[in-house]
């Protein structure tokens, strides 16, 4: 939906959630709004920027970093990811039912989100602590000192993430605030959240 | 429609769930003596996985495959750039 199509649109079009004509002709339209993919693609700018200086310094330290990689718990990664893929997917669905008008599977399956969010985060405080209490932290070396950012500023987004999921949860259960437009921008930002911890997960945890 | 859509985003999740299992995997082969090694092979495998993995949650979850052609450009050519760049550092 354009700028103008929104303005232009009655009141009443914010509950009906159905795409506009030109959109349900040609399938194609951008999902959420236009601002928070402005946000995500410069989110995914920045990190691929982290991500790549992470590996030009394991090419200068590529010793230290397999040695350091070997003390992270992989099963715990593991596990985490299959988590946060969970995660999106009971998202995912959460946009489809809201579509379809059925409000109540929607608000289910965002709460079945969120809680999923939570669970990474518990596991990964887990994660953290069993670390710390090895003696690895931001001063050990490197690596861990990349190990420590990369996962602690992800570790935000999730957090940010569900502030969002929450918000949509709230939009989802009163009738008189529901837009399509916020459950599938929530829905774009927590996908994000969960595609910039693959790349971690690939690069930090498995790159041998 | 609805099922249809459901067991298609439930698909994906199946094959993201199954390929990460085998990255894991992967991970764990580049071991001796219980000592992580060096490994080409292994390192391709797994960037392969984590860029198919970035495209199909972009494509189905994120929902590119449907929206504006500016948007699946632009995931693509991000996609591209940048596992194509953690590749060629690590090879360099």
């Amino acid at each position: 939906m354009t700028a103008t199509e929104r303005t232009m649109s009655p009141p009443h079009d914010r509950d009906t959630m159905s795409p506009t004509d030109e959109e349900a002709n040609s399938g194609i339209r951008l999902p959420g709004e236009g601002s928070m993919w402005v946000f995500v693609l410069g989110d995914m700018i920045i990190f691929g920027a982290y991500f790549v200086i992470f590996m030009i310094e394991r090419t200068s330290e590529s010793a230290v970093f397999l040695q350091s990689q070997q003390h992270l718990n992989q099963t715990i990664g593991l596990i985490n990811t299959l988590v946060m893929l969970t995660s999106s997917w009971f998202v995912a669905r959460a946009v489809r039912a809201c579509r379809a008008g059925d409000y109540q599977g929607a608000t289910r399956l965002t709460v079945c989100g969120f809680l999923c969010g939570v669970v990474f985060i518990l596991i990964k405080i887990y994660e953290w602590s069993v670390e710390i209490g090895h003696g690895y932290t931001l001063a050990s070396n490197d690596f861990f000192m990349f190990y420590f950012m990369l996962t602690g500023v992800h570790l935000l987004h999730v957090v940010l993430g569900l502030i969002i999921l929450g918000i949509v949860f709230r939009e989802l259960r009163r009738p008189t605030l529901r837009r399509a437009s916020m459950v599938e921008s929530g829905a774009t930002y927590w996908h994000m959240v969960d595609m910039l911890w693959i790349v971690i997960f690939a690069l930090v945890y498995l790159l041998r | 429609m609805k099922a249809l859509i459901n067991a298609r985003l439930t698909l994906v999740w199946l094959v993201l769930c199954a390929v990460t299992i085998v990255s894991w995997w992967l991970g764990g082969t580049a071991e001796h003596h219980g000592h992580f090694v060096f490994s080409t092979p292994v390192t391709i495998g797994v960037l392969a996985i984590g860029l198919f993995k970035c495209r199909l949650i972009m494509q189905n979850f994120m929902e590119v495959r449907t929206a504006p052609r500016w948007l699946r450009l632009f995931t693509d050519i991000w996609l591209v750039a940048f596992w194509g760049a953690v590749l060629a550092i690590y090879l360099y």
